[in-house]
């Protein structure tokens, strides 16, 4: 238990030479490699966490790209909707027009037919009508109602107003013509007689008669002066028949066909 | 019976004798500095590395630690003198394994040596951490009258971390030194794995006895700053 004070000194220098041998070799490299790794570990999280910031900003971005581009898309589809509508809306009026031309056309073609046949329908009827009746009275003729036919033309001839017998009697002053008596059947003498001494007496005295046969006139008499004409005539009655006839199946008289 | 390695001289020349104590500390020396500088060399930064690294590693960042619970302060200026004294203890005693070695720390010579060095080392760490005048108020807290006490308790203190590692270490040899001749073979082995644990208990308490030392000279003005000092 001696102390050596040369060795005390010399472990002194020795121990300091130690601190500073393990300083240089030991605690700096040490330290330093650790401090560097946490640096290094400190980058690599910074660096992952801006690259996490970086792929969060992108994924952000991405979707508001994403949302841009479904909005785009349904700005574009309900375009195409309105478009499509409003072409459908379109080719619809189109079709509802051309059907309505169609429609119009054959509507008008219809009630041209239907004119027709109608008025197909009406001259044949009333022809049918007149032929009828004209047949009627062609066998009905005979000398009775030659009497009766001879007997109401003069009581026509006599009580002939005032301006038809004026006209009358002008006609025949106007005319080089002798009055001129057209009948469909035979009349004899003294028929004949009758009929110019009633003409003498109430329409032109001393006036030339002729008598003719005409098969136009249906079951009656007629008295041409000049331009003047006077008649008692069935075809009169049977024209009128036919007229009515006609004016009867007439869509004026029918309102509630027009309609349609 | 061998006691002290001061005994055995390997050279002297004059008055200068080169004895065992400082052979093996030079020894000591250069085995540790030889495996700091081998590792260091190839120091890696990334995340894989090197078993000798890790060890270092292991071993820097735990004395930095036991540092910095003790002081409460940034380990960073106190780490190489700390470390060294701990490193340099352990490593002596560790060797005991090896035959023919003696340990230098079971010299007396070397205990004092190292005893001094925390003597000295003290004072100029609190001086450089709070200046001379605040640190030289120390000795006269609280009264003027504990002046004589502080410096006497100073001296004790180093004496006693001296004489404290050499008693331990000297007695571990000197117990196996006997009981090798009393009953060899087995007993002395068990002795021998004591003086293992021994040995490094004896390197952590001085380490840290320096440490709490070099505190208790720069903490006062420490804790007066507040927490904000004792950061990590």
């Amino acid at each position: 238990m001696s102390i050596d004070w040369i060795t005390v000194s010399a472990q002194i220098v020795n121990f300091l030479i130690l601190v500073w041998l393990l300083k240089r070799f030991l605690y700096q490299p040490v330290i330093r490699a650790m401090d560097r790794r946490e640096q290094q570990i400190a980058a690599q999280l910074d660096q992952a966490q801006a690259r996490e910031q970086n792929a969060n900003e992108k994924a952000q971005e991405y979707q508001a790209m994403a949302k841009e581009l479904e909005r785009t898309r349904n700005a574009i589809l309900s375009d195409a909707h309105e478009k499509a509508e409003q072409q459908r809306r379109q080719l619809l009026d189109e079709a509802r027009q051309e059907v309505t031309k169609t429609r119009d056309h054959w509507h008008r073609q219809f009630q041209q037919e239907k004119e027709e046949f109608l008025n197909n329908m009406r001259s044949q009827i009333s022809n049918t009508v007149q032929n009828i009746a004209r047949k009627a009275l062609d066998d009905l003729a005979d000398a009775e109602l030659e009497e009766q036919i001879i007997t109401s033309f003069i009581n026509r001839l006599s009580s002939l107003d005032q301006q038809s017998q004026t006209l009358l009697q002008k006609a025949s002053r106007e005319s080089s013509e002798p009055v001129r008596i057209t009948s469909t059947f035979k009349l004899d003498s003294a028929a004949r007689k009758r009929l110019t001494h009633a003409i003498h007496a109430h329409l032109i005295d001393g006036a030339i008669v002729e008598y003719d046969e005409s098969s136009e006139l249906l079951c009656g008499i007629a008295l041409m002066a000049g331009e003047g004409q006077l008649s008692w005539n069935l075809a009169d009655y049977i024209q009128r028949l036919g007229q009515d006839v006609e004016k009867a199946l007439s869509p004026a008289a029918r309102p509630e066909t027009q309609k349609e | 019976m061998t006691i002290s390695p001061d005994s055995i001289i390997f050279w002297q020349w004059g008055t200068v004798s080169l004895n065992a104590t400082i052979v093996y500390t030079w020894l000591v020396m250069a085995l540790l500095t030889a495996i700091s500088w081998l590792v260091t060399r190839r120091l890696t930064t990334g995340t894989k590395i090197s078993r000798w690294q890790n060890l270092l590693e292991v071993l820097v960042t735990g004395i930095r630690d036991q540092i910095k619970e003790v002081s409460h302060q940034q380990p960073g200026k106190y780490l190489p003198f700390v470390g060294t004294l701990f490193l340099f203890i352990a490593m002596a005693n560790l060797l005991n394994v090896v035959p023919g070695y003696m340990a230098p720390t079971g010299s007396l010579s070397t205990t004092t040596a190292l005893a001094i060095c925390v003597f000295v080392a003290v004072p100029i760490y609190g001086i450089a951490y709070e200046g001379p005048l605040i640190y030289l108020a120390h000795y006269v807290r609280p009264t003027l009258l504990m002046l004589p006490f502080n410096i006497i308790g100073e001296i004790s203190r180093t004496i006693a971390l001296a004489v404290r590692l050499y008693g331990n270490i000297m007695s571990g040899t000197v117990i196996v030194a006997i009981l090798l001749s009393l009953t060899p073979y087995f007993f002395p082995v068990v002795m021998q794995l004591l003086g293992l644990l021994t040995g490094m208990i004896q390197a952590y308490i001085f380490a840290i006895l320096a440490m709490v030392y070099i505190a208790s000279a720069t903490s006062a003005h420490a804790e007066k700053q507040g927490p904000a000092k004792t950061e990590n």
